[in-house]
């Protein structure tokens, strides 16, 4: 992202006290960085009038609360987002929880000037983040079919947990990921929200979250550990985890904090393919019984 | 996990004070953990608990009410710990 001027689409602000700053840091973010607001309630009547604007311009969505009507309307325009923040989920970090005023106290107000500089910060962060280890060594491939899905497990080198993630350990770090049985039942990934480079991250906590053309889901960590990379790729193009989830699709590189004693609730590639096969059968008699 | 599902208790709790029942986490959630329940004061209900994949907390960002909760990680980590050890005691 770097200082690239984004065009902010925020949630219009005039449900609750967490929309109105959402709007509120719109504003000021807009006047900051001279970036372009998205009107929700014109994109929404017109999305053509911010075509030429979003097809140029990185896409900042606020959101207010976790309606995500913002989020929301940005996905069914077929927009791409490149980050988000949720004013809600920002605010429960810091021990606030916001009400029904439109009219936004001072406290609130205060902490506009909070997330612009994190928001600012995070932005050169993730430029600087391109310090990863090297896990380039070639994988091989256990394969299985389900009908017209394919499924894929590496043979040896990843630890998986039961949330269908991955990590790939090399010495004292680890890249985190999801399995083809993720990418195959979510369909074609539109967002990937990272984490924060130097975030602490808890065994089976989030290390970001994705969004799809189905559904919305976090990566459950399988180690905790700092975090010291994220995929700068997957913000420009977070198909890549369709097409390669183990390897050009990973999500997140930590530092473990203590790799033998949280490996033992992980399974390994064989016993992964296994649970994913027993799983699979099941989705799928599911499916065939509704 | 290598313990028993029913012996792990994790599953979302519904604050129905907050709960605006849009059923927005019971259209999300593939595992039917959720249950509706036309027609009662309380209409919807975690019905099936243990189908709840263990960590996962995707339904609560379904949530705009924010009105369902987890239970604590490190808290269900580490019993899922002294429970394996309690099974490998037992042979």
């Amino acid at each position: 992202m770097g200082n690239e001027k984004y065009a902010i689409l925020p949630c219009n602000g005039m449900d609750k006290e967490a929309g109105a700053l959402a709007r509120e840091t719109a504003l000021r973010l807009s006047a900051r960085q001279a970036g372009e607001i998205v009107c929700p309630v014109l994109y929404h009547r017109s999305a053509k009038k911010y075509g030429k604007l979003l097809e140029s311009s990185p896409l900042l969505v606020i959101d207010g609360c976790r309606t995500a009507c913002a989020s929301n309307l940005a996905k069914e325009s077929g927009a791409r987002i490149t980050r988000r923040l949720n004013i809600t989920d920002y605010l429960k970090g810091r021990g606030i929880k916001p009400g029904k005023s439109l009219e936004l106290s001072t406290e609130l107000l205060d902490e506009t000037h909070r997330i612009l500089e994190e928001l600012l910060e995070t932005d050169s962060e993730e430029g600087k983040a391109a310090i990863a280890a090297d896990f380039t060594a070639p994988l091989e491939y256990e394969t299985f079919t389900q009908d017209k899905y394919i499924f894929r497990v590496p043979r040896q080198g990843f630890l998986f947990n039961e949330n269908d993630c991955w990590a790939r350990v090399d010495g004292t770090r680890a890249r985190i990921g999801i399995s083809d049985f993720v990418q195959n039942s979510a369909s074609d990934f539109l967002f990937f929200e990272p984490p924060q480079v130097g975030a602490a991250i808890e065994q089976f906590g989030e290390a970001g979250s994705l969004e799809s053309t189905k559904t919305a889901l976090d990566i459950i960590s399988p180690f905790s550990g700092t975090v010291v990379a994220v995929n700068a790729e997957l913000a420009e193009a977070p198909e890549t985890i369709n097409g390669d989830p183990y390897e050009k699709g990973w999500a997140v590189e930590l530092e473990l904090a203590d790799f033998e004693g949280e490996r033992e609730l992980l399974m390994d590639c064989p016993s992964y393919l296994g649970y994913l096969k027993k799983k699979v059968e099941r989705e799928f008699h599911k499916k065939e019984r509704e | 996990m290598g313990v028993p599902r029913d012996k792990i208790d994790w599953c979302p709790e519904i604050d129905y004070d907050k709960c605006d029942y849009c059923m927005e986490c019971d259209e999300f959630c593939p595992h039917r953990v959720f249950e509706r329940r036309d027609g009662e004061e309380r209409k919807l209900v975690v019905a099936n608990p243990t189908n709840c994949v263990v960590f996962c907390r995707a339904c609560g960002k379904t949530c705009g009410p924010d009105a369902l909760s987890f239970p604590d990680k490190k808290e269900t980590t580490a019993l899922i710990k002294k429970l394996r050890e309690e099974l490998v005691q037992d042979g």
